[in-house]
């Protein structure tokens, strides 16, 4: 260690605190330490900056990161899927298209995060519901690529198993409704690639709204041929259909209003 | 309908199911440090997210290849730091496309709440602001050094010295203290 300058650099100082220094070297720091002022000072001053960067650094992000569970759920099915695909065979990485795949995904899902803040136990609402709530529905997607999708020959909905059901009118608040008043339908239809999921599914209202279960059936007719014949990116299709299935439904048909081919018998 | 399965393949579903274990704890423990990285690098966190979650699939492929498991951490931000890279240039367009404004240091899309702003003490305004002035190396050095990263994992995950890991550090926080004095 030179010694020219009376004084250690910040960069010994600081190499002293962090436990860095050669054990020789240490032992030199910590004598001058003991007999300088001045350097003892300067040290406790970095070892201030250290803490109030540190405390900085954390108050600035930390109340911006979103909750780890829907980003968690989501590695998982994807860890899932990689296991399904090299459980006979070693493992393989997944090429581009795989990657490309996953991103879209993950895109419909941190949609699905920045929307999804408040826990899923909100206050009765109104019957008549035209739109999920996005706390409640944020929409979630299958590691499906568009191949996969438009080789789907049965396009219809499956039903959703009575339980399934029972927990969303739950949640949605919905208690002693007649149930054939609603479709408990998928925000992201599994004919776009979307999950037999709760956070996927919303009671849509067939009474007395324009935007009823039928034109959003409309929509995803439309976009799922839009898909299939390569007009549209799949990813671009499940974020539009899950951020706003309404906006989604004037964007790709061009109008303000359900068209009437589409409004089914409650649009009269 | 049932599937029978061969004891082999019994077993091995069950190492995978251990494997897969083992990286979702890691994923539950890195996602905030690594998010929080990736911002400080200038990567939002909706792109934060999709490299995190490309990062834990690398890690499921290297784990299950049965390399080595010593200093995960220090491999997992390697991974994040390069992917984020790679990412980095297409992040940029979609951001100044989305803002109009070119920029890294605004990149996390953040708007600050009235609490915020309230809460939010001068000095440390003053500190962030010389840290976003920072070189975007000396910027990376203090968020890894942040995490907890040692300099030698530091170096390691930019391909950088030890010594110019210590001096970038030196540097960064002298320049700090000085904004601090002031």
């Amino acid at each position: 260690m030179k010694h020219e300058d009376p004084h250690l650099s910040d960069q010994q100082l600081l190499l002293s605190l962090e436990g860095e220094l050669p054990a020789r070297d240490e032992k030199l720091v910590r004598a001058h330490l003991d007999a300088c002022w001045a350097c003892r000072a300067r040290s406790k001053q970095l070892d201030d900056t250290i803490a109030g960067f540190v405390r900085t650094y954390r108050d600035d992000l930390d109340p911006h990161l979103p909750p780890v569970a829907g980003p968690k759920a989501l590695l998982r099915a994807q860890l899932d899927q990689l296991s399904e695909g090299g459980h006979a065979a070693p493992f393989h990485l997944p090429g581009p298209s795989a990657w490309m795949l996953a991103a879209g995904i993950v895109a419909v899902c941190a949609l699905g995060l920045l929307l999804f803040t408040s826990g899923r136990n909100p206050e009765p609402r109104g019957l008549v519901v035209s739109s999920p709530d996005s706390t409640l529905t944020p929409g979630a997607t299958l590691l499906a690529s568009r191949l996969a999708v438009c080789a789907q020959r049965n396009v219809k909905n499956k039903a959703v198993p009575a339980d399934l059901q029972r927990a969303v009118f739950r949640e949605y608040g919905i208690q002693g409704a007649d149930p054939r008043a609603y479709e408990v339908d998928y925000l992201v239809t599994p004919a776009l690639g979307g999950a037999d999921d709760i956070h996927n599914l919303w009671p849509h209202s067939h009474l007395s709204t324009v935007w009823n279960a039928e034109v959003k059936d409309a929509l995803e007719d439309r976009l799922r041929q839009m898909v299939c014949e390569g007009s549209l990116e799949l990813a671009e299709a499940q974020h539009d259909i899950a951020a706003n299935w309404i906006a989604a439904y004037k964007k790709y048909f061009h109008t303000d209003h359900p068209l009437p081919e589409h409004a089914g018998t409650n649009f009269r | 309908m049932t599937v029978l399965h061969a004891k082999s393949d019994i077993d091995h579903r069950h190492g995978h199911e251990r494997l897969e274990e083992d990286v979702v704890a890691l994923f539950e423990r890195f996602h905030a440090p690594l998010l929080r990285y990736l911002a400080s690098c200038g990567v939002p966190f909706p792109d934060g997210e999709e490299v995190i979650q490309e990062v834990f699939l690398s890690l499921f492929q290297h784990l299950q290849s049965g390399k080595s498991r010593e200093n995960l951490a220090g491999w997992l931000f390697r991974v994040a730091h390069n992917l984020a890279l790679k990412r980095r240039h297409r992040i940029r367009r979609d951001f100044d496309a989305r803002t109009g404004a070119a920029g890294e240091n605004q990149a996390v899309d953040r708007q600050p709440t009235p609490e915020d702003q309230v809460v939010s003490a001068q000095a440390q305004q003053r500190l962030l602001a010389v840290v976003r002035a920072l070189p975007e190396q000396d910027r990376r050095c203090l968020s890894l050094r942040a995490e907890g990263l040692r300099y030698r994992e530091i170096a390691e995950i930019l391909g950088m010295s030890l010594g110019a890991v210590s001096l970038s550090l030196s540097r960064s926080l002298a320049r700090i203290t000085r904004s601090a004095e002031r």
